[in-house]
């Protein structure tokens, strides 16, 4: 009963999150409806068992990746006037109806696809006796270990490469006076 | 003591990532770059001086270390082609490496005080690491392949170290030479190496040896010319032209003088411890392939000849590394003799002998051309004053290289002399060899101490260059390694006996260890390396070391009492003639340059003739140069470019351009009319309508792709699934 | 469609492979809506997010209720791994960006040379 109810509040959480990061114009609201959104699924994984996931969700997205965003929102949009020296709007609009039509088009497309192909999973009967939740952390530390060390040792490397790279690159330079 | 990676790899890989480590960051810390390069091989020398002494502790004959590992592996079904590479330590590479490692130590230390002002320091220890590195390499390598890739990083060393002042011309052409000159021995080496391969279908020393024991090259013959060759000849002539193009044996000696042109550490480790000692070194692993092939008489030939021509050159040089330079490849002649008479003990020794007692000499060269900034004997004179320590090096150095009793030249040289010796009493053939031998002797004393009066002997006949010499102090990368070096040519370090075979015992027979250790593989004892097991790189050694009972230190190598009787007599007789001669050069020098009571000037009057022609180096570098490659290759390559430019260019190149005229006038008719007006202009509108099309999708936008993107891969899972 | 809605409660679990993959769907098609919709780089870097969870999620659904075993886990790990890093250097251009030209809309991008 408390997973079931856990289950309808994350989905719940999931669901409207993502809508309203969709149908939000502000862009600080639709970063924190993203946040929400993520903590949805961090519920949803909580619901199969997969409590490390859960937590990782929490940890990297919540604390990490959504506040990385809302800096970069606020290093955006700090200034007061809202024009560039283009003469341009600096802050982006949020969209027009021109390109949510567009959107629509494509996400229906898109939909209609995916519902093709995960239409014989919904009819079929998911009769596999479910195996009971157990911890898993211990689990992913030993094939992380081992069976999959390459993958991690790279992804580590990755994030080096990311870390320092995303450094580099927003790094102001020195503007060439000519 | 246990041998595995890390206690045998390191030996190698130090001075390797020392090399690679170097190469980054010389530029920069050049001073950090020569002591890691310092610091390296002194680590190396550290382990090899305990194997060393895990081997030499114990007197065990069969004690070896094979350890292997598979490069790569494409056996598939029966054909079996397993490459494996491995290290072999036997009693002969542990007392190689401890020479290359101290050696190649004391040349470092040596060369951080005689390079310092040099602008390309740190440069030099770069090669340095590699050079020693690779020497190493070879010592421990097991098998034939790995040999020769050791080899030719030697060769890509010393092509490198000798063109080293690469401003000066002749430093370039003498690299080249070193390096050409070499090649052509590479060659024939890859050639031997691929014979072996053919018959035994491995290149390991031990497979070899056992291969012969079995038998397998008996009575297999390839057509050369239409001629039969034994298999087992071709393979030994062909490896042994490797020796001869390292090692600088006739006919390709002429690279080593030119080696010179390097700075003189380089020559000092390229003429002692590494380059030139590997391919003795390389012809004494061969040696039982060497007897199979009955090549033994022609390399004691070709040694006797170098031994002889070389110190012959020798007597006119002036320049004091040319001197030396010669009476390298005159000592290399008499270890090719050694190989040639079977004496394989004696011949090694000599390696080591040499190898130290060469070193000491470029080293104290090098100090004296340091000190005077001149290389010409005829403007020295007088320096013992001035370079004290130095002097007393090169005298220790001279008198073993010389031959005088209780050095170590003395020691080996009258070893090999003896066995030429005793072969020319058995066999008339060889007596032009002994001849040879101990004519050579007598010049080598002549000349080395030729070289020691008028260096450091008499009055100054520059003043000039000999007020500007700074007096010698006692510095420890100046001269200490040469002391040290100095040291090491007593004849006591290498053997108990006053002769080094066993009679006039001096310091027991125990300390005959380098003849009792050092085992010929000759056809009796062949069948040992049957027993001899390779064992995987990962494990840990099992083997067992058995002390040899001092009653089986046979100082008779396995002859007979009364052959052995007869054989120690005939050595009696070569150690008194080689002391007769010894001293009769020395004293023919003396007379010469210090009390002048026979001129030079009349000698060389009296034998203009001979004079020239050791003055031209007996016209070798005239025939190569002259004769095969101006004669032979030059017009050839005129020939190729005659055709090239004659007929080729001329009728070919110039032909084609007639045509293509014709036919370009053909077309520009057609380009005017039917392409510019038609085609073109019409191109140009039809690319006009496509562009409208073309700018509105490769817009930038990036959301315009996705969509597209989407759509696309929409349709593309639509066709599949429905 | 039944089992998207939540409507079949009655006949079995609520917690399945069904449900998981709809609402995975679901973040899915709003992740492209919001790439395709917005004009302001951040928002689209928002939308990459949502699809990249929608994958994971899908992952994970998949371990627990085909064959157990723990590598799902692992991969929806990765892709958290990815997207972190995607996250970083994504914003790091964007400041880059903003830096050079004082705007974030997406069309100020388009220029594929100088």
């Amino acid at each position: 009963m408390f997973t079931n109810t856990l289950f309808l509040l994350s989905a719940a959480l999931t669901l409207g999150g993502a809508v309203a990061v969709v149908y939000s114009q502000n862009l600080m609201h639709a970063c924190i409806y993203l946040l929400a959104s993520f903590f949805g699924v961090a519920g949803l994984y909580a619901c199969i068992g997969a409590d490390f996931l859960a937590a990782t969700q929490l940890v990297v997205y919540a604390g990490g990746v959504v506040i990385l965003m809302l800096f970069a929102i606020m290093l955006t949009g700090g200034t007061g006037n809202n024009i560039n020296r283009y003469g341009l709007e600096k802050i982006a609009a949020m969209g027009n109806k021109k390109t949510y039509f567009f959107a629509g088009f494509t996400a229906i497309i898109t939909s209609l696809i995916l519902l093709k192909i995960i239409a014989n999973i919904l009819r079929v009967e998911t009769s596999a006796v479910l195996t009971p939740n157990l911890p898993t952390v211990e689990r992913i530390g030993t094939v992380l270990a081992t069976d999959h060390i390459l993958a991690f040792e790279i992804s580590s490397v990755m994030l080096l490469g990311a870390l320092i790279g995303a450094a580099v690159i927003s790094r102001p330079r020195k503007e060439r006076h000519d | 003591m246990d041998y595995t990676f890390w206690t045998i790899a390191p030996i190698v890989l130090l001075p390797f990532f020392a090399f690679v480590i170097n190469a980054f960051i010389v530029k920069k810390f050049t001073k950090t770059a020569v002591a890691i390069s310092t610091g390296s091989i002194f680590v190396s020398f550290l382990f090899a001086l305990r194997i060393f002494f895990d081997f030499m502790n114990v007197y065990s004959v069969g004690y070896h270390i094979h350890k292997v590992f598979s490069w790569f592996n494409l056996t598939t079904g029966s054909q079996v082609f397993d490459v494996k590479m491995g290290i072999y330590i036997d009693n002969m590479t542990s007392v190689m490496l401890l020479m290359v490692t101290g050696a190649a130590t004391l040349i470092h230390v040596f060369s951080t005080w005689y390079m310092h002002d040099d602008p390309r320091f740190g440069r030099f220890f770069v090669y340095m690491s590699l050079f020693t590195s690779a020497m190493l390499g070879l010592v421990l390598s097991d098998n034939l392949l790995s040999v020769f890739i050791f080899w030719e990083l030697m060769g890509f060393c010393s092509y490198s170290l000798i063109g080293f002042y690469y401003e000066k011309e002749g430093a370039g052409n003498a690299s080249m030479k070193a390096f050409m000159t070499t090649r052509v021995g590479d060659v024939f080496f890859l050639l031997g190496i691929l014979a072996i391969w053919s018959v035994v279908g491995n290149v390991t020393f031990v497979d070899i040896y056992n291969a012969i024991a079995a038998g397998k090259f008996a009575g297999l013959t390839i057509s050369i010319f239409s001629i039969g060759v034994p298999v087992a000849t071709l393979a030994a002539f062909s490896i042994f032209m490797g020796t001869m193009g390292k090692s600088a044996q006739v006919p390709l000696q002429v690279w080593l003088p030119d080696a010179m042109w390097g700075p003189t550490p380089c020559s000092a480790l390229i003429h002692a411890a590494t380059m030139v000692a590997a391919g003795v070194y390389l012809s004494l692993r061969m040696y039982p392939l060497m007897e199979l092939g009955n090549l033994t008489t022609f390399i004691s030939y070709v040694g006797a000849i170098t031994a002889f021509g070389a110190a012959t050159i020798a007597l006119i040089q002036t320049d004091i590394k040319a001197v030396l330079a010669y009476s390298t490849i005159s000592q290399l002649g008499y270890m090719v003799i050694g190989i040639g008479v079977g004496s394989y003990n004696a011949s090694f020794m000599h390696l080591i002998t040499h190898a130290v007692f060469k070193a000491c000499l470029f080293l104290s060269a090098g100090s004296v051309i340091h000190s005077i900034h001149c290389q010409e004997m005829p403007q020295m004179g007088g320096l013992r004053k001035k370079l004290p320590y130095t002097f007393f090096a090169m005298l220790l150095c001279c008198f073993a290289i010389a031959g005088v009793p209780f050095f170590s030249g003395f020691v080996s040289k009258d070893r090999i002399l003896g066995d030429a010796l005793v072969m020319a009493f058995n066999n008339p053939v060889y007596i032009p060899v002994a001849l040879l031998g101990f004519g050579g002797a007598l010049l080598t004393a002549f000349y080395m101490f030729r070289m020691l009066f008028l260096t450091f002997f008499g009055e100054p006949r520059d003043h000039h260059i000999y007020d500007h010499a700074h007096q010698e102090h006692i510095g420890w990368n100046s001269n200490v390694p040469l002391l040290i070096l100095s040291l090491f040519t007593l004849g006591l370090f290498y053997s108990g006996s006053f002769t080094g075979q066993g009679e006039v015992n001096l310091f027991g027979s125990r300390n005959e260890w380098f003849s009792t250790l050092i085992h010929k593989p000759d056809a009796e004892s062949l069948h040992h390396f049957a027993e001899y097991k390779s064992e995987d790189f990962g494990l840990l050694d099992t083997r067992e070391k058995e002390n040899l009972p001092k009653a089986e230190y046979d100082v008779n190598h396995g002859m007979t009492e009364e052959v052995a009787h007869h054989v120690h007599y005939i050595h009696h007789v070569g150690a008194i003639l080689s002391i007769v001669i010894a001293f009769a050069g020395i004293f023919l020098a003396y007379s010469m340059y210090i009390k002048k009571s026979i001129s030079p000037d009349w000698w060389a009057e009296s034998f203009v003739g001979w004079r020239k022609a050791l003055q031209n180096k007996y016209y070798f570098d005239d025939l190569y140069i002259g004769k095969i490659i101006q004669k032979g290759l030059i017009p050839f390559n005129n020939f190729l470019a005659w055709f090239d430019m004659g007929i080729y260019d001329k009728y070919g190149v110039d032909g084609w351009a007639a045509v293509n005229r014709f036919a370009f006038n053909v077309s520009r008719w057609f380009d005017n009319t039917v392409i510019d007006s038609g085609m073109v202009d019409g191109t140009g509108w039809s690319v006009r309508a496509m562009n409208t099309v073309l700018r509105w999708v490769q817009s930038g936008k990036i959301q315009l792709y996705f969509i597209v993107l989407i759509v696309v891969l929409a349709g593309y899972v639509w066709k599949l699934s429905f | 469609m039944a089992q998207l809605l939540f409507l079949d409660q009655g006949k079995k679990d609520m917690i399945n492979l069904g449900s998981y993959l709809g609402i995975s769907f679901a973040l899915f098609i709003c992740g492209i809506l919001v790439m395709i919709a917005r004009k302001n780089i951040i928002a689209i870097l928002l939308g990459i997010e949502l699809i990249l969870n929608a994958s994971a999620l899908n992952f994970a659904a998949y371990t627990k209720f085909t064959n157990g075993n723990i590598d799902g886990h692992i991969m929806s790990l990765f892709i958290i791994v990815t997207a972190a890093a995607e996250a970083a250097v994504g914003l790091g251009i964007v400041i880059r960006f903003f830096q050079l030209r004082e705007s974030i809309h997406i069309d100020d991008a388009a220029t594929l040379q100088n």
